[in-house]
């Protein structure tokens, strides 16, 4: 058991040197997952032949063969991301029995480099929601209180990494959905700036904002995923051109005399005291590296969440129509129906929470109230934008808490609709705006964790992973309790 | 007053792909559902990919319409649910943000009367839907989405048409204009649809869908322009709504009232970044758009002093004013102008047109030349031409086997025509007192020359040996 | 202020079939309540904008096929076809 906790650069290190075969730390894997899985359901599936794949590249690198980078490591994949010939449900009834027809492009990316799909893993049902309690197929559980949610939409990849039932995940990341869940469970939560990572085989939520994003459990570990499937993308023409940056170099450069920025409207009402205790430690931290430290207003964040929601609603509402079962889906067949009642019937399926975004996001773009929300919110998107580049005129870098509070019971905030909202009011300003983000975790507080926020501006992902990395140093951390 | 609107849809057929994958634009040849991949088929996690060389001849058609084209161009999500619609929303273009389609205000001239534009957009067709079964009971909708994402262009006209006519040759000036930009190819099955908008006496606007062809497009606008004539000579209101053309019965007919109100809830796409299209490539557009149908008229009048009517039906035929182009020479285009249109179009029918391939502009050169030279006659140029477009053989060589030579030698002319006027008694002594009967003497020296002897030499010889 | 009248039409613009519409008016309207916030917001004047590409970087027009039977993979129906219900 002990050397599953190590780092992806460690398992790398351990492969090369020879001192684990891929074989053994794949087995191992699947042994920790076999016994605590069914305590934390972070898995939907697992990879039936990991094992051989492993065994397969054991060969290779003992031929002295040419392996990719990742060496066999075991990587959970969100399921909302396809790999071809797998199941990939959202964790949706709508989608389950859809097999991917093709790969997605970070996983054509990730396989070159000869990393082991260990399994996908659960999540808010088509990624609506911050506590993956929307799962069509059961909550996952936070590994550091069973008792509690581990964040949300991309809780199954944060629940994975941090108790060791693999090495790194790939979550995705709409209004805070890696951030969150990875401030929750205690691990690295990484969302890029918006177009480097490619969104092609991704299943789409709100496409204009979101982004796949690693959750690891160091800060360096973030760069090395990043380094493997950033990149412009013709199969996305959203993706923007990195120059094939090298994420991983300098990451130890630390952060004298940078200036970062504390965003008042996130250290404000609604702030769990503990939270904000954690966010000034943090300071104090980062001054101390000889960071200058000071506060500074957006105050678009207050509209922040609406504009969000009013968005991701109308993009959702259209995203999802596609999901008529005529083509994919579950077994329901059309004979006997006529057109509107077989669609309407078989999108019943759709789980509780969607189909109230569903309904949101055909009012709002509606014709009649188009002009009331959904423009409103576009140019509060706008006008936020304008802030945050304002802010980084002054400021290289943001902070701010991740979640205003600590993770809360299953079940505690699953009928307030607002104030589920409002968890999101730290992370949807880095969506909105397109900004690089990450979550850092930092402290343990009556056993559940708290993470802080760093943000930068756009394709300025290598200095956030900077100063995150020397944030990370500051702290040392207990081990989850599983 | 009547006021008639189009809306017209044009597969942009010449390209090789469709407007945001890689599968083949022209779907024709397919069997069903063997023409798609992830992103025409609609399946989670496809994203579009712009076809670059849709948007150049989008705005290549916006261009020759004389509309105005944005330097930036945006593309809208039209939200609705049917079968033949795999994502359940079609990616098109609005003018809400500005203007954002390719084109907009332009215009086009039909006879004397000017036809604005209203705007061009560039979006998607849908797939198709095949219903099997004889009744409504059993029936099966089967689903094909070889079309869907096949790039089309959208014209709005602005209501300028006032009679049904003005609509047909608006419809030939369009095809012949995109056939000339060489962006679609009008003639292919389902390739240009239109739906029409008609109102008398500025009442209720009518749009009438589901118009299969140009001529039943005109067919419709009669009809409906008829019906509402009739409602309104009884004093009833003209409802406004949709119709469609039913093609069996001749007429137009209230589509099923929906039943709620369609709200497409438009909004940008946001997997399709705005397209700049500079002002320096929109110059490089417009120097590689072919020569305009007016351009080639104007020049083909004035450089080569072409008749009108020629010019006219040459200029708006693009294969056989590329013709025209590769073969004639400042000495001969006028000949060559008229060969085509008095001779070739007449021999060689549209669908042929693409099988004559062993006519080439040499042989019209060769020809014209040959004319003009008085090697061989106007008439004799026929059966050449014929000849030609069987076997490919070139000019000469068809010349002399066929014997088409001209009879230009005088002292062999003399003596067929002194056989003629020894044959002829009768219409000898007429030209005595009707000089237009020579005509008829000229006449069978052509029959008995097979139209080889040069008619103006013959004449000359004519008068001269009558006397 | 949203109406269940409001919520049925809405759901069956979006083609779901909601059994019981009152069951989503509550948190729906709570939901959309809270969105009024943006009326406070000062930003009627804001232009809306949106990431370019110029035209230079768009896919190049080739045809290249997707190379696998893709039907085979979707629910089929009598060899190729995709099997809709029947239009009203």
């Amino acid at each position: 058991m002990m050397n599953l906790k190590i780092s992806a650069l460690e398992f790398v290190e351990e492969v090369k040197n020879g001192n684990i075969s891929v074989e053994e730390f794949i087995g191992k894997t699947l042994e920790r997952i076999n016994s605590i899985d069914d305590k934390l359901h972070a898995f939907l599936s697992i990879n039936e032949d990991a094992i051989d794949q492993a065994k397969n590249l054991d060969k290779k690198i003992k031929s002295g063969e040419n392996v990719g980078a990742c060496f066999g490591m075991p990587i959970s994949i969100k399921d909302n991301m396809c790999i071809k010939n797998t199941k990939t449900t959202c964790a949706s009834k709508m989608l389950e029995n859809f097999i991917a027809p093709y790969d997605a492009t970070v996983i054509s990316k990730l396989k070159k480099q000869d990393a082991i799909f260990i399994g996908k893993v659960n999540m808010d049902e088509f990624a609506m929601g911050l506590s993956t309690e929307f799962s069509a197929f059961g909550p996952s559980k936070n590994p550091w209180n069973t008792e509690y949610v581990p964040g949300g939409s991309s809780g199954g990849s944060a629940v994975s990494v941090s108790s060791f039932e693999c090495v790194a995940s790939l979550g995705s990341d709409t209004g805070g959905s890696v951030r969150n869940p990875a401030s929750f469970c205690s691990t690295v939560g990484y969302k890029p700036t918006y177009g480097l990572i490619s969104r092609y085989g991704l299943i789409s939520y709100a496409n204009s904002i979101e982004q796949i994003g690693p959750l690891t459990r160091t800060v360096k570990d973030a760069a090395f995923m990043l380094n493997l499937i950033a990149g412009i993308d013709p199969n996305d023409n959203t993706t923007v051109n990195n120059n094939n940056e090298d994420y991983l170099s300098n990451i130890d450069s630390g952060i004298e005399g940078k200036k970062i920025g504390i965003i008042t409207e996130m250290i404000g009402d609604g702030i769990d005291p503990e939270v904000l205790t954690a966010t000034k430690e943090a300071i104090s931290k980062l001054e101390g590296l000889g960071a200058i430290c000071e506060e500074v207003s957006l105050e678009m964040v207050k509209y922040s969440v609406a504009a969000y929601y009013t968005i991701t609603a109308t993009e959702a509402g259209s995203n999802l129509a596609r999901y008529d079962n005529l083509r994919y889906g579950y077994d329901f067949s059309v004979e006997g129906y006529e057109f509107n009642s077989y669609i309407s019937k078989a999108r019943k399926n759709f789980g509780p929470e969607v189909i109230r975004r569903m309904i949101i996001g055909g009012f709002v773009p509606s014709a009649g109230h188009a002009g009331k929300y959904f423009l409103k919110a576009m140019k509060v998107k706008s006008k936020l934008t304008k802030e945050i580049n304002e802010a980084f005129k002054k400021f290289d870098l943001l902070i701010a808490p991740t979640v205003p509070v600590q993770p809360f019971k299953i079940g505690e905030k699953i009928n307030d609709p607002v104030s589920l909202f409002l968890i999101d009011i730290n992370t949807v300003t880095a969506n909105l705006t397109g900004k690089p983000a990450i979550s850092i975790p930092f402290k343990i507080v009556n056993g559940l964790p708290i993470g802080i926020q760093l943000v930068a501006n756009s394709m300025n992902d290598k200095l956030l992973l900077q100063a995150a990395h020397a944030l990370e140093q500051t702290v040392s951390l207990p081990e989850v309790p599983i | 007053m009547t006021k008639i609107g189009l809306e017209i849809h044009c597969q942009l057929t010449n390209l090789k792909s469709k407007l945001f994958c890689s599968c083949k634009a022209n779907y024709r040849e397919f069997e069903p559902n063997q023409n798609i991949c992830p992103i025409c088929a609609g399946m989670p996690g496809s994203l579009p990919r712009l076809n670059q060389e849709a948007v150049k001849k989008a705005t290549m058609i916006a261009m020759a319409l004389n509309c105005s084209t944005p330097e930036k161009i945006a593309f809208f999500r039209k939200n609705y649910f049917y079968p033949d619609l795999p994502k359940n929303f079609q990616i098109t273009q609005l003018n809400i943000y500005g203007d954002t389609s390719v084109g907009g205000s332009g215009s086009i001239s039909v006879g004397d009367k000017k036809i604005r534009i209203t705007r061009i957009q560039l979006e998607e067709d849908p797939g198709r839907l095949i219903y099997e079964g004889s009744s409504s009971k059993n029936q099966i909708t089967l689903v094909d989405y070889n079309r869907a994402g096949t790039p089309l262009v959208e014209i709005v006209t602005e209501p300028d048409f006032e009679t049904p006519k003005e609509v047909r040759d608006f419809l030939n000036i369009l095809s012949d204009l995109l056939k000339n930009l060489g962006v679609a190819d009008p003639s292919l099955e389902g390739a240009m649809r239109a739906d029409a908008n008609v109102s008398i006496h500025g009442g209720n606007k009518v749009e009438i869908k589901n118009i299969g062809s140009f001529h039943d497009l005109e067919k419709a606008s009669h009809f409906e322009i008829t019906r509402q004539e009739s409602l309104h000579d009884r004093d009833i209101p003209i409802v406004q709504e949709t119709r469609h053309w039913d093609d069996k019965r001749k007429i137009t007919v209230s589509s099923r009232s929906k039943e709620e109100d369609l709200d497409y809830r438009y909004f940008l796409e946001g997997d399709i970044p705005w397209v700049k299209i500079n002002s320096k490539i929109q110059s490089e557009l417009k120097l590689q758009m072919p020569e305009s149908i007016n351009s080639k008229k104007e020049r083909y009048v004035t450089k080569y002093n072409i008749p009108i009517q020629v010019a006219d039906v040459l200029s708006s035929d693009k294969f056989y004013s590329d013709l025209f182009e590769e073969a004639h020479t400042e000495s001969n285009a006028k000949e060559v102008a008229n060969i085509i249109t008095t001779e070739l179009m007449g021999l060689v029918d549209t669908r042929e047109k693409r099988e004559t391939s062993k006519l080439t502009a040499i042989h019209l050169k060769e020809l014209a030349d040959a004319i003009q030279t008085g090697t061989v006659s106007r008439n004799s140029s026929k059966n050449a031409l014929h000849e030609i477009l069987k076997t490919g053989k070139n000019v000469s060589q068809v010349i002399s086997e066929l014997d088409l030579g001209n009879v230009s030698d005088e002292s062999e002319l003399v003596g067929i025509i002194q056989e003629v006027i020894d044959a002829e008694p009768q219409a000898v002594e007429q030209t005595k007192s009707n000089p237009q009967t020579i005509n008829y003497l000229v006449g069978k020296v052509m029959q008995k020359t097979k139209g080889k002897a040069d008619p103006t030499l013959t004449l000359d010889l004519l008068k001269k040996q009558l006397t | 202020m949203v109406t269940t009248e409001e919520i049925e039409h809405v759901s069956k613009l979006m083609k779901i079939d909601v059994d019981d519409h009152n069951e989503y008016l509550e948190k729906v309207q709570t939901m959309i309540n809270y969105f009024d916030i943006l009326d406070s917001a000062g930003v009627e004047s804001e232009e809306i904008s949106m990431p370019e590409i110029p035209i230079e970087e768009l896919r190049k027009d080739e045809y290249i096929p997707f190379g696998e039977k893709l039907i085979e993979k979707m629910n089929h129906y009598k060899g190729t076809y995709v099997h809709a219900p029947k239009m009203s």
